[in-house]
């Protein structure tokens, strides 16, 4: 088994002392050693409210860091409230922490927690980012409640957010993931999931461990792998999500890089799967499906996002010429010259993701290269959707977002199209 | 009395079996238990190595209360026997070396007791001052009813004498005016009374509730405790040898006061190990045990902790949290008739599900602990329970002695008996009984005989302190007892799969441990971390030796 | 007089038909030795593709943009172009020995300078192809970061990676066939030249965003930038 050769031996010592478990919390780590232990205080407070009963193990896997993180983690075992009468929970919740040896990764870090879940038995997992602003104890609950109790195998996070955050999810990673895989799921790429022990003996058996969309954005190839095997799907309201400290999140480059390369790269390992299915259907939903309030008055430089749309369709017109067709990058190159009454209609915008997808599918120029010729065409379709939006209410914008999608499956017979095209003239 | 050894401490190191003479055997056939029966057969409980006995409530009573409900303190109820017989038995038991602890019921009486027969019948009557009257039941607001499921209030309107009296427990039990000098005085004549006969000590009911003053909750009084104190000076003056066990279903932290400076009670019921210890074997996890012993205070030296597994009342789930209460219910009494009040109404052997490997685990638990251990009667031969018998019964049934005629208690026709016996094919007196079990080495009776021995034969268990090892694998609960140079490591799998446990003994490195039953050698102690390997449910005990 | 010429004729006959037996075997074992030459190139051939479609040398040749120029320049794909460069080379060197086989004066040095030139001239040619490949991948790398982080002139600076590879590849060519020792000399002359292909490499290679965040502080607003884009996720 692969799992026998990249688990230390530490590591599998203190998996030999936990034993049997029903419940895994898993916490990818790297040197985030100020926040892990208020987010490891709210998971033991919210595991000690809702699933006191379970036998839990809190794992920590951390990429090398050099704040001692590990040491912040185990260091707090053994605090308790004075003065308590009784016992603060039924069992020993333990806490485990092991370092692996690739680089830090949140691939790495998943595949080691699934040899662990896989090793102790564990029927429910979670993971966890040790970087959350403010855990409370109830998110954890909702988070794992589904698959606890209502059996779904894999289940995403739903979030509050401000108007202007997660703009990537709302304009791409969501409508077109559900038109393509055909589940409603709206956040695929989230810090935090949880999945059945089902699922994690699936994953593990996989041998993908060393592809970059796996190793950069596991949780959407995991819900990918949910879907495709027909493992039962759904998300679970958590509350509002942490808004990314300005500077410490990914830009939006990487951001791209990582999502829009992950999703393009499932999309070609399952791809059996989605070319027969059409529309999308909804999965189960624990609490509400979405909450947006209202912006925090971000101040966006609009006409700086429009500036460098319009240059990279100039500047790279060698390299977009081969990705989308002729008609298609005319289109853009004309949009790019436009000045009055701008608009990156959903139409376009759909149909040159599609052929982005096909494309990234023929390898007609190298994979990473064609998703970082996508960035300037998304600022473009990011300032036509601030231009629209600058005044909507959350309505107007969930109304907008169905409309996205519905756009999405209408065209998903043209990717199916492209996608076949070019592999005929291939052979 | 002449033939115990004087020893002060002998309660720290005895091991107690607690029975109710009704329900123990019955020498004269008219179904229920007596004196004479129980002195028949302390041969049996020598054999078995207990070395006191705590008897439930024998005095004459209307038995409103299971006995509770002293109509007499001064006699024996005629049920069981004669004053006469109980000197027998008394003497039979010394003469064994058993000594002998009785109930005494101090805060209360029965309403059919001369003293509240004369205090009601006026209100002029030189006993009225021996009970708490009132003309308002309004006095004393905000104390907490005990029975709430019985009781509306702690006042009960006398019809006779047009007053209300003060009773916490049942409107039938009158609570005693403790700040009436009289009573006390009384009450020591009564204690006085069973001492000059040669009792050992008393294990007194109710302690609490003794005193009560207006704008408190009536419970745990100062006044209450220089009452008991005032007790204990008489018995030491008087009596040098004697013991009181107090009976106080608290928190250990609560209970300990108790204790005074080892001027009040010389030993005190420790109430919340007890359903940890059941939990802990359920959950796998030494957790539940090891959080409440280090929430138990230190006791004054005198002082010991009484530790039992099951006794005549529930399995009582006042001293655990919510949680805990649903778990244990959940676990051991998925079927409601098991419950009553804040309990689980059940037997040891019933609640392992018969389990040998589980109830021996628990009786080592039990007999290593710090703390004096009691056994409640029938659990050495892992007696069943009838759960279909109302209120507490379904652990009171008859002693089986054999598999013959009514289980050998009582040649009575079977229905004359105080309760039927168990019969079902599990735990029926035909496959379960004393006879059977002495025949075979392997029997759960002749293991709790050579584990009690073993108990006995090192003081370390009932006087050493106690220090928890933390191995890694928490379903490993491992301790050292340590008395001088006497060290003993006890190590027990709480689960019921094999286990590996790595234990740090460093510091006793070059001791050899010895397993006590086997008295095998195992491999000397070095610097590395001591590893063992348990079967399910498997516990040891290894005496460490420098050799 | 008749006797001389027939004796000179026939001398000449009898060399006529000496060297004619001499020769012709020669060139049957020239001929056997240019169809075995065929086969083994054409054997070969087949070898060499199947390697080249193992290591799916096409693909990567596709996403450097070499297929690409392949196809401009109306040539086959990567794979087919190397295994039958590799049957022409050793049909080309079978022949070549077999021509040395008739013993032609003069010839047989020739033959044998041209020989030894062929490995080289191989090996060169490789290298081109490297060089290509490496310039094109790189360069695009460094226009797509440059581009992306909004630097000034990105066409600038993806040209001038590509140069400078090329000039790189173009001068180890050279060196490789032994005709170009002033061009090597003048290649390390230009140490800079190099220097800018040592930063093109890690910048395109070594570290794509460290590069592009390298740029990025070039460019001056990366904090800026940061609250102008709404977060993407």
């Amino acid at each position: 088994m692969a799992e026998d050769t990249f688990l230390g031996d530490d590591f599998l010592r203190q998996l030999m002392n936990v034993g049997e478990v029903d419940l895994l919390v898993g916490i990818p780590s790297y040197n985030n050693a100020e926040t892990i232990g208020a987010t490891v205080q709210a998971i033991e407070d919210s595991l000690r409210q809702a699933f006191i009963r379970d036998r839990v193990v809190i794992l920590n896997v951390d990429g090398g860091s050099t704040d001692n993180t590990c040491e912040a983690l185990l260091g707090m075992n053994g605090k308790r409230g004075t003065g308590a009468r009784g016992l603060t929970s039924l069992r020993t919740v333990h806490r485990v922490s092991s370092q692996y040896a690739n680089a830090p990764s949140q691939g790495s870090a998943l595949h080691s927690v699934l040899a662990a879940a896989d090793l102790l038995r564990a029927r429910y997992c979670a993971i966890v980012s040790p970087a959350m602003a403010n855990p409370s104890a109830e998110w954890m609950a909702n988070l794992l409640r589904p698959v606890h109790q209502e059996k779904c195998d894999f289940v995403a996070p739903l979030y509050r957010r401000s108007k202007y955050q997660g703009l990537l999810a709302r304009n791409l990673l969501y409508p077109m993931s559900r038109a393509v895989f055909g589940k409603k799921i709206r956040e695929l790429y989230a810090d935090e999931w949880a999945f059945s022990g089902a699922l994690a003996a699936q994953c593990l058996g996989r041998n993908v461990w060393q592809e970059e969309a796996v190793r950069a954005r596991p949780e959407a190839w995991m819900g990918v792998t949910a879907i495709c095997g027909d493992f039962k799907c759904g998300q679970s309201f958590l509350g509002p999500k942490a808004p990314i400290a300005a500077g410490a999140g990914p830009d939006i480059v990487e951001a791209i890089r990582q999502t829009v390369g992950g999703l393009f790269w499932c999309l070609e390992e399952q791809q059996d799967y989605w070319m027969g299915k059409t529309g999308s259907e909804s999965v189960a939903t624990f609490g509400p499906e979405h909450e947006l309030t209202a912006d925090e008055g971000q101040s966006l430089n609009a006409d700086k996002i429009l500036e460098m749309f319009q240059r990279g369709v100039n500047e790279l017109e060698p390299i977009l010429s081969p990705i989308l067709t002729a008609e298609t990058h005319a289109e853009i190159k004309a949009l790019a010259q436009q000045q009055e009454g701008f608009r990156f209609g959903v139409e376009l915008w759909v149909k040159t993701l599609y052929e982005f997808a096909a494309s990234y599918h023929h390898s007609v120029i190298n994979r990473d290269h064609l998703v970082q010729a996508l960035v300037p065409i998304y600022r473009g379709r990011l300032y036509s959707f601030l231009l629209e939006h600058a005044d909507s209410s959350p309505e107007e914008m969930e109304a907008d977002t169905e409309a996205l999608c519905g756009e999405f499956e209408r065209q998903k017979p043209y990717l199916v199209e492209r996608w076949k095209a070019k592999a005929e003239v291939k052979t | 009395m002449a033939d115990m050894p004087v020893d002060g401490l002998w309660y720290k190191d005895a091991v107690f079996y607690q029975l109710h003479v009704r329900t123990f055997c019955d020498s004269n056939g008219d179904g229920i238990g007596d004196f004479r029966g129980l002195t028949q057969k302390l041969d049996y409980l020598q054999e078995l190595g207990i070395n006191a006995l705590w008897l439930m409530p024998f005095y004459p009573s209307p038995l409103r209360d299971d006995g509770y409900d002293i109509a007499d303190y001064t006699s024996v109820h005629p049920m069981y026997g004669t004053l006469e017989d109980f000197k027998a038995f008394l003497a039979a038991a010394h003469e064994r070396k058993i000594r002998v602890v009785i109930e005494m019921v101090l805060n209360h009486t029965s309403d059919q007791h001369p003293w509240f027969q004369e205090a009601r019948s006026s209100r002029d009557n030189p006993k009225r001052d021996w009970y708490v009257w009132s003309e308002t039941d309004t006095r004393y607001q905000g104390v907490r009813i005990i029975f709430l499921d019985t009781e509306l209030s702690n006042w009960a309107w006398d019809p006779i004498s047009k007053e209300y009296y003060w009773h916490r427990f049942f409107s039938h039990q009158p609570d005693l005016n403790f700040d009436n000098p009289a009573v006390r005085a009384a009450v020591w004549d009564v204690m006085r009374f069973w001492l000059d006969m040669g009792v050992d000590g008393f294990r007194l009911d109710a302690v609490p509730y003794l005193v009560e003053r207006e704008g408190t909750s009536c419970e745990n009084l100062q006044e209450t405790h220089e009452i008991i104190r005032d007790l204990r000076r008489r018995l030491d003056e008087g009596y040098p040898g004697r013991m009181l066990l107090a009976e106080a279903n608290q928190w250990p932290a609560d209970v300990s006061a108790y204790f005074g400076t080892g001027d009040e009670f010389h030993m005190a019921f420790h109430f919340p190990l007890m359903p940890r210890m059941f939990m802990a074997v359920k959950l796998e996890d030494r957790k539940p045990i090891i959080e409440i012993l280090e929430q138990t205070p230190q006791i004054p030296e005198n002082c010991q902790w009484c530790i039992f597994l099951r006794n005549h009342d529930e399995l009582t789930l006042e001293m655990v949290t919510d949680i805990e209460r649903d778990y244990m219910y959940d676990e051991f009494a998925g079927d409601k008739t098991m419950r009553i009040n804040l309990g689980i109404r059940r037997r040891l052997a019933p609640m392992m599900e018969n389990d040998r490997r589980r109830v021996e685990l628990l009786c080592g638990l039990l007999l290593s602990m710090p703390g004096t251990p009691i056994i409640y009667y029938g659990d050495e031969i892992g007696m069943g329970d009838n759960i279909y018998l109302g209120d507490r019964n379904g652990v009171r049934t008859p002693m089986q002695w054999n598999g013959g005629w009514n289980a050998g208690f009582s040649s009575a026709d079977p229905e004359r008996l105080y309760s039927p016996l168990i019969s079902n094919p599990v735990y029926g007196y035909q496959s379960i009984n004393v006879d059977s079990q002495r025949r075979t080495q392997h029997s759960l009776l002749s293991w709790m005989k050579s584990v009690i021995k073993t108990r006995n034969s090192f003081r370390v268990f009932s006087r050493g302190t106690i220090e928890f090892l933390d191995p890694p694998n928490h379903r490993v609960l491992a301790y050292v007892r340590m008395l001088g140079d006497e060290k003993i490591l006890v190590v027990n799998n709480l689960s019921s799969s094999a286990q590996a446990v790595e234990l740090n003994l460093r510091q006793y490195k070059g001791q050899i441990p010895i397993e006590m039953f086997g008295r095998n050698l195992f491999p000397r102690i070095g610097e590395l971390p001591y590893l063992l390997t348990l079967g399910p449910y498997q516990f040891y005990w290894f005496r460490l030796r420098r050799i | 007089m008749k006797d001389v010429i027939v004796q000179g004729l026939s001398q000449a006959y009898e060399n006529l038909v000496r060297m004619l037996a001499e020769f012709l075997p020669r060139l049957v074992v020239m001929l056997v030795i240019i169809l075995i030459g065929l086969l083994v190139a054409w054997l070969l051939k087949i070898i060499v593709r199947g390697i080249l479609r193992l290591t799916k040398l096409d693909r990567l040749s596709e996403e450097a943009g070499a297929s690409r120029m392949l196809r401009l320049a109306a040539l086959p794909k990567m794979s087919e172009l190397l295994s039958r460069s590799i049957f022409w080379i050793t049909w080309f060197g079978f022949i070549l020995i077999g021509v040395g086989v008739l013993e032609v004066a003069g010839l047989q040095e020739q033959i044998s300078r041209l020989l030894q030139l062929l490995p080289e001239v191989f090996v060169a040619i490789v290298i081109l192809f490297l060089g290509l490949i490496a310039a094109n991948f790189l360069s695009r790398a460094a226009l797509l970061a440059s581009v992306n982080a909004g630097h000034p002139s990105p066409k600038l600076l993806s040209w001038l990676i590509r140069f400078v590879i090329w000039i790189m590849a173009i001068s180890m060519a050279l060196e490789e066939l032994g005709v170009g020792r002033q061009t090597v000399i003048a290649a390390f002359s230009i140490m800079f030249g190099a220097l800018m292909l040592g930063l093109a490499i890690a910048f395109g290679l070594g570290g794509q965003d460290l590069a592009r965040r390298f740029l990025e502080r070039r460019a001056g607003d990366e904090e800026k930038e940061k609250h102008e884009e709404p977060s993407p996720l």
